[in-house]
């Protein structure tokens, strides 16, 4: 019986709290996404100066993976949203009162995250160098 | 009006992994999620398995998944779900079956938070009196039917069934915030614990699903906040 009580990732997914839900699952994937980057940074540093010979290579192609212009903008993405759904929580965490403002916290959490995103983004994409 | 109703199965003497059900009913656009229940169980499969009492909203028996959300199957009306609904157990509790779960973990988590009055002074001649404005502190708090509906929305609980739940802290906030009762700090110690109140990431699915429409993230986070601060105010 306990077996059925497991929650699966696809079921919990699948679960529609709404908008609050969404924004909280992109946070939860943008901070795996920075872990995974700095940990890419980390694996291609190790193999570049510890290891020597072939690993030269190995060490070449993580780091043309993670500086690709994809890659830049996802880091953009990932850092900006998780700091801002962050700090957002930790306003709404200190004062209890403000929960029945939180639908337009979250607009104004948008509203500063997209022009500030958006904005870089646009120059990596078309690689405008300042 | 036609609706299609989907519902999740699982019949522990049978079947081996849940199943779906498809059923068809007239039903009045007015009426609710739990009388389309009733009509299926009473015309169409006597087998069907589901917990109702009140039918009004007040004894929280009927939670479950209505079309991916929690609620009260009785709260909801048709007109407001559609021509298809989907029903599954709440999410997170052992499936006894069909769609009545074994809510034995909640009431643990219940008990654990002491949700009695605790006063060691002698008991006054007449009630405890209490002001208008003492009452209105926990106000919301009170309204909690223990339905289990927050308690199973949360991913927190859904990864970790040792998290006292919302549901849990409601109750102690009920209990905490209450002039006439002298167990808060007992409570408080209880809940600041490693299940208790930090494992609340302020998600708000909680508050989405509750039936009743308490504050739930406000509640534990007035809790967290006692915790930080040693101070009920
Ligand atoms: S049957 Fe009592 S709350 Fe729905």
């Amino acid at each position: 019986m306990s077996k059925l009580a497991r929650v699966t990732l696809p079921s919990a997914l699948r679960y529609r709290g709404g908008w609050p839900y969404v924004s909280w699952l992109l946070h939860r994937i943008s901070g795996i996404g920075i872990v995974f980057f700095v940990g890419m940074h980390v694996v291609a540093a190790f193999f570049l100066y510890a290891v020597q010979g072939v690993a030269g290579d190995i060490a070449n192609a993580l780091t043309t993976f993670y500086e690709s212009t994809p890659m830049q903008v996802f880091i953009l993405f990932a850092v900006l949203y998780h700091a801002m759904h962050g700090l957002r929580l930790v306003i709404l965490d200190m004062f209890p009162r403000l929960w029945e403002y939180n639908r337009e916290a979250m607009w104004v959490q948008w509203a500063l995250f997209l022009p500030m995103f958006l904005l870089p983004a646009a120059l990596m994409i078309m690689e405008v160098t300042i | 009006m036609n609706v299609k109703v989907k519902i999740r199965r699982f019949n522990p003497e049978k079947d081996r992994r849940p199943r779906w059900s498809e059923f068809r009913v007239d039903a009045q656009p007015t009426d609710r999620v739990l009388d389309v229940l009733q009509v299926i169980k009473e015309n169409q499969d006597g087998t069907l398995t589901f917990r109702r009492s009140c039918a009004h909203g007040v004894c929280g028996s009927d939670a479950m998944v209505i079309n991916g959300r929690n609620r009260l199957a009785c709260k909801v009306l048709v007109k407001d779900v559609g021509r298809s609904i989907v029903i599954e157990p709440l999410r997170g509790l052992p499936v006894i079956k069909d769609l009545t779960v074994d809510m034995e973990p909640f009431w643990r988590q219940y008990k654990s938070i002491k949700p009695f009055l605790i006063n060691e002074d002698d008991p006054p001649y007449m009630e405890r009196l209490q002001s208008p404005e003492a009452r209105a502190r926990f106000d919301d708090t009170t309204k909690c039917i223990l339905c289990a509906a927050c308690t199973t929305s949360c991913p927190s609980f859904w990864a970790d069934a040792s998290y006292v739940g919302p549901a849990a802290i409601v109750q102690a906030h009920r209990w905490i915030f209450d002039d006439r009762d002298q167990g808060a700090q007992v409570r408080l110690a209880i809940l600041a614990d490693g299940n208790g109140v930090w494992k609340c990431r302020t998600i708000y699915n909680c508050t989405e699903a509750c039936p009743r429409d308490i504050e739930i993230t406000r509640a534990i986070r007035e809790v967290t906040r006692a915790i930080v601060t040693g101070e009920v105010s």
